[in-house]
């Protein structure tokens, strides 16, 4: 028995890359407004922030590559080429596999996009 | 026809008419080559296209010239990416002799979808973010305790100036000047709705929220005279909320400080006593009298301002006059009650006293 | 030879008989119709007619900024038609054209016969009407209104600057919004459940994909404006004070909820346009698509990203850099989907010859357009040059670039290519070359000074300007250009009114295109004769002789049984049937329930408490007899043969049924709706040091006993649904009927928290916002009570039983989000005061 099942029957898995972004995304908004509106009661510096936010960033693009990797696999790791439109169960499940991929490779560049800003702005400033 | 109709009419021919013949003066800044200006519209397009006293592309500020360099580079570009897109996609529309191979088609997404916008995205990413802490310096927080505070109110601004080195603080209104080379920081604040405090030439703009206070810091490197619009929607007379900044060598600023901090010098006028009867002072105020109000814009030294009801008028003793009979009619929403039952003498008289206050 | 003859009988008579199923009705009883294909024209006429009046508008505010100093409108007039302008045309006009070409193609796109909830959208059309009639209509009387489309209070909140047109805006598009919900509702069930046999996901069409993407989309973005709408109301009627400064409240919490629904509507706008170009591409490269799957990508990528966009239109308020920053990259990072979307097509045009007809001409046009919208957008979305350009002219350009672009010119070339379905009859070649050069040219004079003129200082939503600054010619071409733009869209309008019958009908499918949609027939209304087994995405290339087995009812499906509207249910990953679904058929419980909603939202505008209450109950009545008429109706027979030797069964509960679905998409709504209530919550302790200013909270102990008695009420309807399926019945009506005291308990106790610690909503934002919070929450047990004694009712009436049981499953996942939103606002409100 596989820990994740070869082929996973359903739509949502199609979903993972970008839902990593989203929670990505959330947590360094969210973490930053708070820090920024109580920065007089916290208990540690914005440099901290920063930094264990970059380690949510890692975080998140190690997620992403599981995901990538695992649509990769059920894209039969590229033995077929798009555009997987035959009548099949199995061309479905190509289908999902690739279109899974692709959106991994957009939700990695997009958490890449998103950290960026830490590396530039150093204060709470305004 | 109702005259609001007629009155569109003579506009629209008098604007027409205006527009051409100050295009061909080349009256905005003058400086492109004659032979452009007989090449209308286009020509006026680029003599519009840049000066002016209240425009981004004519930067005199830090703020303004770092964004601007930051435009031009997204122009150039932007120019680019647009005429490479569309003459692929008219070779895609009329290309009659072989189809690509749908392998090569689909390479072209990768290359030209992906691959291409995420470099030339994340480069521009990049230069933006890295321009923020830059134009916008974090320690102007800290700096904060000179700023100047600008208040917005529908529709206009009351400006305090900080007591600093020595000097006392003093209160105006619709007018900022500034000694050029220096940081300016300003507290931002608002007491009724939004508003948004903007001098395109100087640097971007920061809204003045109810509750909140924002700071600006902003350095001017170009003396002159420069207009600054509310730059959010505040009501019906948004259209008519505008202040001056100007911009002046250091000494000039310090002559001009030094008079305002001195305030209103009184002298026998039957325009003064006229104001003292109708109670202007009820709501205005003037530095150094004992009575005065502080709901209305303060009115020392308003003959020396280079606009009068925020920007809606220019400086003359008849537009004085005319705003003093009816502020309504010059400008919708104003709070300040009409005095069209005065008799025209006096209302002239006032604002005759008030025009001279230099 | 008799076999045949006898076989061509048979399908003659199924086919009268379907074609008498599903005839609209005629005379005044015509307006009772809910068939999807008849409610997507109105609803697209009426879209329409509301963008012409607020094109009209747009005109009016050109004239007056023709010249400096104008004045021809007074600045309170320009202040409405500006405001009505944008109102209109995002909320009236691009949401719900969308909506009324999507209920118009889906059913046929699909291969269905019909989408799962006809009344439902017939319900949505009625609303829309109704609110958008309201709102136009309210500037003939001088009370439109005129604070901007964005309503910022306290502009918009303070009685003092506004007036009963801000009042009209909020109900009035809230009742709007109601009608969106329900065609998202729709367009999601129908496009995951009720695609033809065969059409598994890697076959839809690509309009099905970004509409399941958009339908999901509106699920998530409008509901914070409906949070906002009631923060907003509590305001303006009780004095509530959400967003007033002076009392805790803060202005910036509206932008916050309004941009969170703002910047994903452009999406929301765009992509539906987007998906009309996926389909016209193909048809006219005369190939399939290039690149299925990464327009699935671009689709699911850009309904993503555009939720972490908000905050670009908050550049200038003061929020923290790194804020700032972080949305400055999603907002660049949503360019590469957008780019994709554009390369798939120019790949496909490359991949095939090109016939360049009329629709491809528009399609053209606006991406020219489009681009130079997108990079303008690249560059309003970096922060440093925002600061410049926010709330200038160059955004007026930006954004009409990017919408007249991006979906005006797109929605167009969908028009010119699917009249056909709608007429029989192509529109003039010739008029639409002429409007179309019009409204590019006049588009590109009108609006391409506009950069310059924002840049130069000119500020949005001034209703004059002085002559010396020098916009004055910038202005003119402007004007000239809007009017050059308008005869462009005015010949549009008389291509598609003119009278055409005099012209020879046009052969079906006249462009030769491959998708299903074009086997519907403009005189039929059955969507599709017989509901064909798919094997290609583009079965009318691939797939000979289709259309012949479609119309002589070969398929599933080609006769009709007891009089009914019936469609199919398919699985969601591989379409496999599942089901036989029975929908519902003209009626005027919609129209009434309609109607009498928009009493409710209209008397509220005017503060009629007893109109109000009058409309609420009809509207309650109305909806509850059109539950218990039209829906999990107990079927003669269980199966239904559905042809080529395949039985379904006609009655499902659970996942397995349309209705689960319906529950939960619409339950996902709401949950977000109360997700942004407690983001409000949060938000406010977030911005003070002491949140509660000092002042009394709930308590932690009522909520707590509310949270406990929800759980009980809960356990108590878990306990009913597991007894009913075990047929013990008394044991069900029993815990049925033993939920409803419980249910009211937990409500008293959640009022009781705020009650009986004599908050005082009006005194200060903390308490406004608990009560807020909890009212939410005691109303959603209200509903739940009345859903207790419809099931209770429905068991007595022996149409709630063992193995018929929708009704009672439905409810129980009602129950289970309200279980989740009772936990956490009352486990909030009582606990977090303490810890925090």
């Amino acid at each position: 028995m596989r820990l994740i099942p070869r082929e996973v029957e359903t739509l949502w898995t199609l979903f993972t890359g970008p839902v990593v972004w989203a929670l990505h995304f959330l947590a360094c908004y969210a973490a930053a407004a708070i820090y920024c509106a109580k920065a007089s009661e916290a208990p540690f510096s914005f440099d901290a922030l920063r930094l264990s936010l970059f380690a949510i960033t890692v975080v998140a693009l190690v997620a992403i590559l599981a995901a990538a990797w695992l649509s990769w696999r059920q894209w039969g790791f590229g033995s077929g080429d798009p555009p997987h439109d035959a009548p099949t169960r199995h061309d479905r499940l190509l289908f999902q596999g690739f279109a899974t991929l692709l959106l991994s490779g957009l939700s990695f560049i997009a958490v890449i996009f998103v950290s960026v800003p830490l590396l530039f702005i150093e204060v709470c400033a305004r | 026809m109702v005259p609001g109709e007629l009155g569109f009419v003579r506009h629209l021919a008098l604007g027409l008419r205006r527009s051409i013949s100050e295009s061909l003066e080349g009256r905005t800044q003058g400086e492109a080559p004659t032979i452009l200006r007989y090449l209308l519209p286009f020509t006026a397009l680029i003599l519009v296209g840049c000066g002016g006293q209240q425009s981004a592309l004519d930067p005199s500020g830090e703020e303004s010239e770092a964004v601007y360099r930051l435009f031009i580079v997204m122009v150039i570009g932007g120019v680019a990416i647009w005429l490479g897109v569309s003459a692929l996609y008219i070779y895609a529309a009329r290309h009659r002799q072989t189809s690509w191979p749908p392998a090569q088609a689909s390479a072209l997404i990768g290359w030209g979808g992906v691959a291409f916008p995420v470099v030339v995205l994340l480069a521009l990413l990049g230069y933006a973010v890295w321009l923020m802490p830059v134009v916008r310096p974090w320690n102007s927080l800290a700096g904060t305790d000179g700023a100047i505070e600008v208040t917005g109110e529908q529709f206009w601004w009351r400006i305090r100036y900080p007591g600093v080195n020595g000097n006392p603080a003093f209160e105006t209104a619709n007018e900022i000047r500034l000694p050029v080379g220096q940081p300016a920081t300003f507290s931002l604040d608002a007491t009724d709705v939004i508003h948004s405090f903007w001098i395109p030439a100087l640097g971007g703009k920061m809204d003045m929220i109810p509750g909140r206070t924002n700071f600006l810091t902003l350095t001017p490197k170009r003396t002159g005279i420069y207009r600054a619009p509310c730059a959010e929607f505040c009501g019906t007379s948004h259209a008519y909320m505008a202040f001056s900044v100007v911009v002046m060598e250091q000494e000039d600023f310090e002559v001009w400080r030094r008079r305002q901090i001195s305030g209103h010098e009184r002298s026998a006028d039957q325009g003064w006593e006229l104001m003292l009867r109708h109670g202007c002072l009820g709501c205005h105020s003037l530095r150094g009298e004992k009575i005065g109000g502080a709901t209305a814009p303060d009115l020392t030294l308003i003959g020396a301002r280079h606009s009068i009801g925020a920007g809606t008028l220019a400086n003359t003793a008849e537009n004085i006059a005319r705003f003093i009979r009816s502020p309504v009619s010059v400008k919708p929403g104003a709070k300040m009650p009409a005095f069209d039952m005065l008799p025209q003498r006096e209302i002239d008289d006032m604002a005759r006293y008030l025009g001279g206050l230099k | 030879m008799t076999n045949a003859a006898s076989s061509e009988r048979t399908a003659d008579v199924q086919e009268e008989d379907l074609r008498r199923v599903w005839a609209n009705p005629t005379g005044w009883r015509y307006w009772t119709s809910v068939n999807n294909t008849q409610i997507g024209l109105w609803y697209g006429s009426a879209a329409f007619i509301f963008m012409l009046f607020a094109g009209v508008l747009a005109l009016l505010v050109r004239l007056q900024l023709a010249v400096p100093d104008n004045d021809f409108l007074s600045a309170d007039m320009f202040n409405q038609a500006f405001t009505l302008h944008g109102t209109v045309m995002m909320f009236l006009f691009a949401v719900p054209i969308f909506e009324a070409v999507a209920i118009f193609l889906l059913p046929s796109m699909l291969g269905a016969r019909e989408l799962p909830f006809p009344r439902l959208s017939a319900f949505g059309f009625w609303s829309f009407a109704l609110g958008g009639v309201f709102v136009c209509g309210s500037i003939f009387f001088n009370a439109a209104p005129n604070s901007g489309w964005f309503m910022y209070p306290p502009l918009a909140t303070d009685k003092e600057y506004s007036g009963i047109g801000a009042d009209i805006w909020l109900l009035g598009l809230s009742f709007i919004e109601v009608a969106s919900i329900a065609a998202a509702v729709e367009i999601i069930v129908g496009i995951m459940k009720c695609r033809a046999p065969g059409m598994r996901i890697n076959m839809m069409p690509l309009f099905a994909w970004y509409l399941l993407i958009v339908g999901g989309m509106i699920l998530f973005a409008f509901p914070p404006l409906i949070a906002g709408d009631i923060l907003f109301e509590m305001e303006r009627m009780f004095d509530w004070p959400f967003f007033d400064a002076k009392r805790g409240g803060d202005p910036l919490l509206w932008q916050h909820l309004f941009w969170i629904f703002g910047h994903p509507e452009v999406y929301i706008i765009f992509l539906p346009a987007i998906a009309l170009m996926a389909m016209i591409v193909p048809t006219f490269a005369q190939r399939p698509i290039i690149g299925y799957s990464w327009i699935v990508l671009a689709a699911v990528g850009t309904g993503f990203l555009s939720f972490g966009l908000w905050v670009h239109h908050m550049f200038t308020t003061g929020l923290p850099q790194i804020s700032l920053a972080f949305f400055s990259a999603a907002s660049e990072a949503v360019a590469i989907p957008t780019g994709v979307q554009i390369f798939v097509f120019i790949a496909t045009m490359l991949a095939g010859r090109v016939i360049f007809s009329l629709p491809m001409l528009f399609g053209a046009g606006g991406l020219a357009i489009f681009v130079i919208g997108g990079l303008t957008g690249v560059m309003v979305a970096l922060a440093p040059f925002d600061w410049q350009a926010h709330d200038t002219y160059f955004v007026v350009a930006h954004l009409h670039y990017v919408l007249i672009g991006g979906m005006l010119f797109p929605v167009l070339a969908g028009i010119y290519y699917y009249y056909p379905l709608i007429n029989a009859r192509k529109l003039s070649d010739r008029l639409g070359k002429i409007a179309f050069w019009l409204m590019f040219i006049g588009f590109n004079v009108a609006f391409f000074p506009m950069h310059l003129t924002g840049l130069r200082g000119m500020p949005r939503r001034v209703f004059t300007y002085p002559a010396e600054v020098g916009w004055d010619l910038l202005n003119l071409i402007s004007t000239v250009g809007a009017f050059i733009f308008a005869t462009g869209v005015a010949l549009v309008v008389i291509d598609i009114l003119r009278p055409k019958h005099r012209e020879p009908k046009g052969k079906m499918n006249p462009w030769n295109a491959g998708t299903l949609e074009w086997i519907s027939e403009p005189e039929e209304n059955w969507g599709v004769r017989s509901i064909p087994i798919i094997k290609s995405r583009y079965p009318l290339w691939d797939q000979p002789g289709l259309i012949d087995d479609i119309n002589k009812g070969r398929f599933y499906l080609p006769d009709t049984q007891d009089g009914r509207r019936e469609t199919l249910v398919t699985s969601v990953l591989d379409a496999d049937p599942v089901q036989c679904l029975r929908v519902g058929g003209t009626s005027y419980l919609t129209i009434i329930s309609a109607l009498s909603l928009g009493g409710v939202f209209i008397a509220l505008t005017f503060h009629w408490w007893l109109l109000t209450v009058l409309c609420g109950i009809v509207t309650l009545g109305a909806i509850l007899i059109w539950l218990w008429t039209g829906t999990s109706e107990i079927p003669k027979r269980n199966e239904r043969d559905i042809g080529l030797g395949v039985t379904l069964p006609l009655y499902v509960s659970g996942p397995a049924s349309v209705g689960w679905w319906a529950m939960f998409i619409t339950m996902a709504g709401d949950g977000t709706a109360f997700a942004s209530l407690m983001f409000g919550y949060f938000f406010y302790w977030t911005i003070h040091p002491d949140f509660t200013a000092g002042l009394p909270g709930p308590g932690a102990g009522w909520p707590i006993v509310a949270v406990a008695l929800f759980a009980l009420a809960w356990l108590a309807m878990l306990l009913a649904r597991h007894a009913n399926a075990n047929d013990r019945v008394w044991m069900a009506r029993l815990s049925l009927l033993g939920s409803v005291p419980i249910t009211l308990a937990a409500c008293l106790a959640g009022l009781a928290g705020p009650y009986l610690h004599d908050m005082q909503p009006t005194v200060h934002v903390y308490p406004a916002i608990v009560w807020v919070i909890s009212l939410w929450t005691v109303l959603h047990g209200l509903v739940a009570i009345i859903m207790q004694l419809y099931c209770l009712a429905g068991s007595f009436a022996g149409r709630l039983t063992a193995s018929y049981d929708a009704d009672l499953r439905n409810v129980m996942l009602y129950w289970h989000f309200l279980m989740i939103t009772a936990m956490i606002s009352f486990g909030v409100l009582g606990l977090f005061p303490e810890v925090r």
